[in-house]
């Protein structure tokens, strides 16, 4: 591993980097496209009256509508002067907080890879990913350069390597190799799949899956390095991004991992790609030759913040250890840890709201507040079930009851079991606050 | 690194994988692939299209029944309406679940459920249409149209009187009653229609799990009629919603007939016979019953919603016969609170746990477990 600063200043061709900037920023435009045909800007972000916070951003809120849809509109723009490389400092930066921001609006919709999205934006604003193949380079010829230190390409498959492995890393519970669940679950449900479909009632499926699943992950990232394994390799990364892609509603990510993972090919990969890109698009041939433009190293400072990025991202999945039970059950700790489609949960929640006055408790319709997805998600973690609590306080003493308390019966079933009580039901939620302290008031696991 | 050596590891946890699931025990009833397409059939052809075309023909008959009564009013006439009303409502209870496909939202147009159900209906809206003679039933105020305004018209006593028929006096009454009547008929043959003309097959075809299918949407429904029963027809009622501060017995279901009691009943047991496939004649046919029994977890589950079932239809009959239930739920809650503690208790065998266990697709958002 090159991790002497010498060797991460080698001069590597900038190829690689242009084609993943291309990829990042054209899927980023796809899918923001996509999001609004959908509707979700005004399903997700617009209709709901209430919205979950990240722990930290409760300061964020969703913008009036209008400007929500001119973000949604500035985030397309944004991705396409990242993919033409125009503008593009300005262009990646406005892209990352605005897919961020859109992000850091409700936490229902958290998904590793719009985590993961985030990241590679964030590691894109710092990269020279726009000295070649670009508006800029061809307008700004002084910037122009093929040549970049290995560092640039090294932090973005150490990225990949980082959720790969830990993704595998996650499959490896008994659950999930022993009792091949959730696959048990999810395979079965997806039999009308034309043509693959009938495969997955086969009864081994769910365990090869599951084990298949797990060495890729774990693995992968090592045959894509070899370069004798690596076409194959790139092989198995589609047919599982693809599959994956069929079988469940994940979006452009399929997309975007096979984009990404393209880096781990050689710089003659990528200059066919650029050449082939040029013969589609019928571009000049920009001059390749970087005459007297400056090789810049990266220095001190850069290799200090890469290793401080770096060490979070290796240490915060292990968070989890520090919280007693089940990281499944509890999930305290699970979120950015790259566990990926690992459990099939799904949970029932009613809320009680007791007038501190009258004593008289009332049971809450949550659909009067909530749409299908929130309330799916908060019935089945402990953190989104004290926010709701806390926003039904308020918003039945703004309707009159007097200092009310809520509590929650939830029931949760975790890979098919019977479903159990989560969280105490009896506490009262309105005297809790989430912390990073462990909550007492979840129950054990089943 | 040998590349032959880590293939032969991979082999080996595929073999291992594939002889443990072979000779694992089966859970108690995994008994192979479930086919969707006969129970999509069966919803079909048993529940949905005869529940529909008994409305069809039970809503035809009120309005024949409102035509004469329109044509001769006397109390035998209305009598007779109210009659035909009852057993058309009673109807209804087994067509409410299905507010998908040709009963849903179409455009300016609400699902079959808004535009003929709505209730309460606003009394003031009626009086109004009544006294000014203006109305249009096909505009916004579907709390004023429906089965439930016909109800109203029916049942609910002139001023000073005892039954409705001194209402009928105005000719505007009779005729709102039958341009009501009819409106509630002409809507439920539209579904009818369509469900007979090609929406069958496109129901029964759409097998998959995912949230446009069949199964995703027909799951929905089901379960949402089943929370508006325990939330709109037994918690509002009986002032249960947070903010409430006593009964609102004006709320419950059929209240101007005082059908209300037996109308839960009837709901309840259409949303049984879906769980079990059951078609009114009795005849259990595939239902969820039945796709639970192929699942992991799934005999569990079906034992455990068995349970309370018969729980909930415990506490259903146990509702005293008088007084009404608008009248119990104000001076004798404690019977139809139990009615919804038990409805309640259901409610997670109905919607989370089966909804996981069957890997169905809830919401389009992507990304559940990611």
């Amino acid at each position: 591993m090159p991790l002497k600063i010498n060797e991460l200043n080698k001069p590597v061709h900038i190829a690689p980097m242009v084609v993943l900037r291309i990829a990042i920023g054209f899927l980023l435009c796809i899918s923001t496209l996509r999001f609004i045909w959908l509707g979700w800007v005004d399903d997700h972000y617009i209709e709901p009256i209430f919205h979950f916070k990240y722990f930290g951003f409760e300061w964020i809120s969703a913008a009036p509508p209008t400007l929500l849809y001119a973000i949604h509109g500035l985030m397309i723009v944004a991705a396409l002067g990242v993919m033409i490389g125009y503008y593009y400092r300005i262009s990646i930066a406005l892209l990352l907080l605005a897919f961020t921001y859109t992000e850091l609006i409700d936490i229902v919709y958290y998904l590793n890879h719009y985590y993961f999205v985030s990241i590679m934006l964030f590691m894109l604003l710092f990269a020279p990913a726009h000295r070649h193949f670009s508006v800029d380079a061809w307008r700004k010829p002084e910037i122009a350069t093929t040549a970049i230190p290995t560092f640039w390409i090294f932090i973005f498959q150490f990225m990949l390597a980082i959720v790969y492995t830990y993704a595998g890393l996650a499959k490896i519970n008994y659950t999930w190799l022993f009792e091949a669940l959730p696959l048990k679950i999810w395979l079965p449900a997806a039999d009308a799949i034309p043509i693959i479909g009938p495969l997955f009632t086969w009864k081994p499926m769910p365990y090869i899956f599951s084990w298949v699943g797990m060495v890729y992950d774990c693995t992968i990232v090592i045959w894509l390095l070899w370069s004798r394994t690596r076409p194959l390799a790139y092989l198995l990364v589609i047919i599982f991004h693809v599959l994956t892609g069929i079988l469940f509603q994940i979006g452009v990510f399929p997309l975007v991992m096979i984009a990404a993972t393209l880096l781990f090919f050689s710089e003659r990969w990528h200059l066919r790609i650029l050449t082939l890109l040029r013969r589609i698009f019928k571009l000049k041939i920009v001059s390749i030759a970087n005459v007297g433009n400056p090789f810049r190293p990266i220095a001190r400072p850069a290799l200090i913040a890469a290793g401080l990025f770096f060490a979070f991202q290796l240490i915060f999945p292990w968070r989890y250890l520090c919280y007693p039970g089940n990281v499944f059950w509890t999930e305290e700790g699970y979120r950015f840890s790259w566990r990926v489609m690992l459990m099939e949960k799904a949970g029932t929640a009613t809320f009680y709201v007791k007038d501190g006055e009258t004593g008289r408790e009332g049971v809450v319709v949550n659909s009067e507040f909530l749409n299908p997805h929130q309330e799916k998600q908060m019935a089945m973690q402990p953190d989104l079930i004290l926010q709701f609590a806390h926003f039904l306080a308020e918003h039945y003493q703004a309707e009159g009851l007097t200092n009310p308390g809520v509590r929650a019966e939830v029931y949760v079933t975790l890979n098919a079991a019977s479903s159990q009580l989560l969280i105490d039901p009896n506490r009262d939620l309105t005297q809790l606050r989430d912390g990073w302290q462990p909550k007492d008031w979840i129950l054990p696991a089943p | 690194m040998k590349s032959r050596l880590p293939l032969h590891f991979v082999l080996a946890f595929l073999g291992i994988a594939v002889l443990h699931s072979c000779t694992e025990n089966d859970d108690a009833g995994e008994t192979g692939p479930f086919d969707r397409k006969a129970m999509l059939a069966n919803f079909a052809d048993e529940l949905i299209i005869p529940a529909y075309a008994d409305l069809q023909g039970k809503t035809e008959a009120l309005l024949v029944s409102c035509e004469a009564f329109q044509a001769a009013p006397s109390a035998e006439s209305l009598s007779i309406a109210q009659v035909t009303w009852v057993e058309a409502y009673g109807s209804w209870q087994y067509a409410n679940a299905y507010n998908f496909g040709p009963a849903a939202e179409s455009g300016l147009q609400k699902g079959l459920n808004e535009e003929i159900g709505t209730f309460p209906v606003s009394e003031s809206k009626i009086d109004i249409a009544l006294s000014t003679g203006v109305y249009n039933l096909n505009d916004f105020n579907r709390d004023a149209r429906g089965l439930l305004a016909v109800e109203y018209l029916l049942f609910a006593p002139a001023e000073n009187e005892t039954s409705a028929l001194a209402k009928f006096n105005n000719p505007v009454a009779g005729q709102l009653l039958v341009d009501a009547a009819n409106n509630v008929h002409t809507r439920v043959q539209a579904v009818l229609t369509e469900w007979q003309a090609g929406y069958r097959d496109s129901f029964v075809n759409n097998n998959g799990t995912d949230v446009g299918s069949s199964t995703s949407k027909f799951y929905n429904e089901f379960v949402r009629s089943f929370e508006g029963l325990k939330n709109f027809k037994v918690g509002l009622p009986l002032g249960l919603r947070p903010g409430q501060t006593e009964a609102a017995p004006h709320l419950v279901e059929a209240y101007y007939s005082g059908q209300s009691k037996g109308m839960l009943a009837l709901h309840m047991a259409a949303i049984e016979d879906i769980w079990f496939g059951r078609n009114k004649k009795g005849v259990d046919g595939l239902g969820f019953e039945d796709y639970l029994q192929t699942v992991v977890g799934g005999p569990a589950l079906i034992e455990a919603t068995k349970a309370q079932l018969e729980v909930v239809n415990n506490t259903l009959s146990a509702l005293p016969t008088t007084p009404s239930l608008s009248q119990q739920v104000a001076t004798q809650p404690e019977l139809p609170t139990a009615v919804h503690t038990e409805l309640q208790r259901q409610t997670r065998f109905f919607k989370s746990d089966m909804s996981s266990l069957l890997g169905l697709a809830i919401t389009f958002s992507s990304g559940d477990g990611d």
